[in-house]
């Protein structure tokens, strides 16, 4: 085959048709990692552009829309006198000077209504939310939720869940079973926000794990949302066979001080899984449960090490003061240093009721001892 | 004798050549996984999520470990800079490993701490702890300072911060180290999000804090550094970190956490045994004992890294001290390789064994080692007259070019990502590097790895000397 090469190139060439298989394989990598550094270069540069451009829209955008944001809906309360926040129209015409028929000022205008809302609390924040309405950024949210992209469909969702906007169950619904992590957690969390129809009810099907991660953001929603009907979560906690359902339960029951709750998590004494009976226990200590410490001590001599710190604590918390005989045994005669620091923890923690046992701990204890017993009683120590 | 140098010549020419392929093929597979990997983090993380756990009851506590060793200059404001983090539930343990100077006087006078009575267990063994000391000022109650005598080693005086670490993670970082604000909502975030694997260690990108401006301790302004020297190890830390560190972290096969900053799950490092004082790579030998210790005990554990970078060091300036920083490291690896050789090629741990290990021992251990039996084959060849040059040169530059496009496709990454610097002739310039490196910094690499290896073979006494800080302090 002869191929026809420029007059400059030919020693090249001629060198690429005469050499071995490896320098010719050489060579033509060459080129290719050439070509390949060159794209390179041009992309940081094109990158570094668009981020540029992006930074001087934004420079320019921002602060008008900050003093729109504040002055026509912060600050300017007036309209609230007679109407509710919903129901009010703004005054948008300021708004429409803005570029808002474009895509990237639109978003602007959405990410900063977002972080305004975020910030306050009230009829602020539903007046935001009657401003994102009118200028009718939920249009572009709504394309965002049927893009075939899962990150797109998690930012949509994510959207919603700040704006407050609702979405029906039929939508939501199927995505809560999704395939991609992201979305699927997304999904719940938009469902636990934004339906109207037993939010938690994804508890009962739910069967991968919830994250640890997943478990903030649901314990944020959860915990800040308006008129959510906050069930008796022991419901989870005795039907559940996901074990991340019940310890995020357990979370939630202490959270919202649910007493009623207390016998199912009584019956998590008797799981055999020990990491949830640790934290079943650490649920039992915080609700200071005062009937529960005859179960606990009896328990404890059967129980790993996790478990009996976490009943050392919870007799501390509980104070209920009888069994403080059973600290001073634990402090005096544990081999091991953890059940000897949280043993003196908890006396400590009782030192009205205990007061004759520290005192005379701190005078006969050996060397060790004391000092761990220092330790708890230093102020200036947290843990 | 003639014929048996011809195979002989034959069998080093082919075995270098398969070395080559393999290496350049293990770069290319590792740009294509770093990109994978860096994608997935974009995707996956908004900082929306970090506000969250930021104000979360049910975020992990974390405690800081950061020992210090004669680092008067800059204590009050690295202290002052591990206060100002963004996190909900954390401790800082500050671990005065003996210092000469007056750290710990400034440490006393500046946050107002005073000896307590602390009880601590004793789970690793360390030079005696002098005593520990909390601060009687509120604004200072998350920071506890132990002073103990010198161990000569980072290791020692780490191990003693584990000792009274609270929590069940620990961040182990420099205290020269300037730390972004997040560091620990990012650090903490692939623990959280690891669906079946338990996550003993994560780090994050370290670069080059020298031309960077600081004020009191916190980051006001990052820059490429200026001298050249820094520049080419801030070129080389996003190859390392980016690239590199990302592409292992995608098929869950990191086989360093860097000792400037590193996650770690206490249980495990305590288990393990925790930092290895006589080890000069220490941060690299806990990892690996760490993951063996997993495999030993049937933990399904990962280990992960984040494309963000979460941390400024001070790099070396002089030749000097560079040199007595790259042999400590390659002393440090070449011990690591010796005491777990039983790993290498050992189905038992899994990745570890069959590609951590032997990547190391073929690409990292080896390399400087098959770069200078190599000058040495093409001096002799080149006086034989043995060599056919056009084709000598056109290998070379095909070494040449890749070795750029690697460092390139870093830098890209880490511009498309997070569009590091301000000024786009701050990234021209450390594209310039690549061209240069080849050149100028690989060979001070490859020499101080060659007398890395030969300390560790004679056992040579070696210290772990003063690093010469110039402190963050004030503004530059």
């Amino acid at each position: 085959m002869y191929i026809q090469v420029p007059e400059f190139l030919e020693p090249a060439w001629n060198l690429f048709q005469g050499a071995p298989l490896a320098i010719q394989l050489a060579m033509i990598f060459i080129v290719i990692t050439t070509v390949i550094t060159l794209l390179a270069y041009v992309s940081i540069l094109r990158n570094r552009f668009r981020g540029y451009q992006r930074a001087k829209r934004l420079g320019k955008l921002l602060p008008l829309l900050d003093n729109l944001i504040v002055e026509e809906v912060l600050a300017n309360q007036d309209p609230l006198a007679q109407t509710q926040p919903d129901a009010v129209q703004l005054n948008l015409e300021s708004f429409y000077q803005l570029p808002l028929h474009k895509k990237w000022a639109r978003q602007a205008t959405t990410d900063r209504i977002i972080h305004f809302r975020r910030n306050v609390r009230g009829n602020p924040g539903r007046l935001l939310r009657t401003l994102y309405l009118q200028l009718e950024l939920d249009k572009d949210n709504v394309k965002q939720m049927k893009s075939s992209k899962w990150e797109r469909k998690v930012r949509a969702l994510t959207e919603f869940i700040e704006m407050d906007i609702p979405i029906a169950d039929v939508t939501i619904l199927p995505l809560t079973n999704s395939h991609n992590r992201e979305l699927r957690a997304a999904a719940r969390h938009a469902y636990i926000k934004l339906s109207k129809n037993e939010p938690f009810k994804f508890f009962d099907v739910v069967t991968d794990p919830l994250l640890m991660w997943d478990q903030v953001e649901l314990f944020r929603i959860i915990t800040t949302t308006e008129d959510i009907a906050i069930p008796n979560f022991a419901r989870w906690v005795t039907y559940s066979s996901n074990r991340s359902v019940v310890s995020f339960c357990l979370k939630l029951i202490v959270h919202y001080n649910q007493l009623p709750a207390v016998p199912a998590v009584k019956q998590l004494l008797d799981t055999k899984d020990h990491y949830l009976r640790a934290e079943a226990i650490n649920c039992l200590g915080k609700l200071r449960v005062p009937d529960i410490e005859d179960k606990l001590v009896y328990m404890y001599s059967s129980q790993p090490l996790q478990c009996q710190i976490e009943i050392l604590k919870a007799i501390g918390r509980i104070g209920g003061g009888q069994h403080i005989d059973f600290l001073k045994q634990e402090f005096l005669h544990s081999t091991n240093f953890d059940l000897r620091k949280s043993a003196a923890k908890s006396i400590v923690k009782n030192e009205s009721i205990a007061n004759k046992i520290l005192q005379e701990l701190l005078d006969t204890a050996d060397p060790g001892r004391l000092l761990i017993l220092k330790h708890c009683m230093n102020p200036l120590i947290k843990y | 004798m003639n014929g048996l140098l011809e195979t002989a010549g034959k069998i080093y020419e082919n075995t270098l050549f398969v070395y080559g392929l393999v290496l350049l093929f293990t770069y290319a597979l590792l740009a294509i996984l770093s990109m994978l990997a860096i994608r997935k983090y974009v995707k996956r993380n908004n900082t929306h999520q970090l506000e969250l756990l930021s104000s979360s009851p049910l975020a992990p506590g974390i405690t800081i470990l950061a020992p210090a060793y004669n680092e008067g200059l800059t204590i009050v404001s690295n202290v002052r800079s591990l206060l100002t983090l963004n996190y909900p539930r954390y401790e800082i343990i500050i671990i005065n490993d003996g210092s000469a100077d007056d750290t710990m006087e400034q440490l006393i006078k500046e946050f107002k701490i005073v000896p307590v009575d602390f009880a601590y267990n004793v789970r690793i063994q360390t030079k005696p702890v002098r005593s520990i000391y909390k601060s009687t000022d509120p604004a200072y109650s998350s920071l506890v300072v132990i002073d103990k005598v010198n161990g000569k080693s980072k290791a020692d005086a780490v191990n003693a911060g584990i000792n009274i670490a609270t929590f069940n993670y620990f961040v182990c970082t420099d205290v020269d180290c300037i730390l972004h604000k997040d560091t620990l909502l990012e650090l903490i975030r692939p623990v959280m999000q690891e669906e079946r694997k338990r996550v003993i260690a994560v780090g994050a990108t370290l670069r080059i804090a020298n031309s960077s401006e600081f004020d009191e301790g916190v980051m006001t302004r990052m820059r490429a550094p200026k001298q050249l020297l820094p520049r080419f190890q801030e070129v080389e830390y996003i190859r390392s970190f980016v690239l590199g560190k990302m592409g292992w972290s995608y098929i869950n096969c990191v086989p360093n956490v860097s000792g400037g900053l590193g996650l770690f799950d206490r249980e495990v490092a305590t288990r393990c045994g925790g930092y290895d004082h006589s080890s000069f790579g220490e941060d690299m030998e806990l990892l690996t004992r760490m993951c063996r210790y997993a495999h030993d005990n049937n933990i399904n554990y990962a280990v992960r890294y984040i494309p963000k970078t979460l941390c400024w060091t001070e790099a070396p300036a002089s030749i000097k001290i560079f040199s007595r920083q790259r042999v400590r490291w390659s002393r440090g690896l070449a011990q690591l390789m010796a005491a777990h050789f039983s790993m290498f090629l050992n189905p038992r741990y899994g990745r570890m064994g069959l590609i951590v290990v032997p990547f190391n021992f073929f690409f990292e251990l080896l390399a400087p080692l098959v770069e200078f039996s190599g000058i040495i084959v093409y001096i002799i060849l080149a006086a034989l007259h043995l060599i056919n040059w056009p084709y000598a040169l056109l290998l070379l530059l095909f070494v040449y070019t890749y070795a750029i496009m690697i460092t390139t496709i870093s830098i890209l990454w880490d511009q498309l990502s997070f569009r590091y610097y301000k000024s786009w002739r701050e990234v021209a310039s450390l594209c310039l590097m690549p061209f240069l490196e080849f050149l100028l910094y690989h060979p001070l690499i490859v020499i101080n790895s060659l007398r890395g290896y030969y300390n560790f073979l004679t056992g040579k006494r070696s210290t772990w000397g003063n690093m010469q800080r110039q402190g963050f302090g004030k503004k530059k």
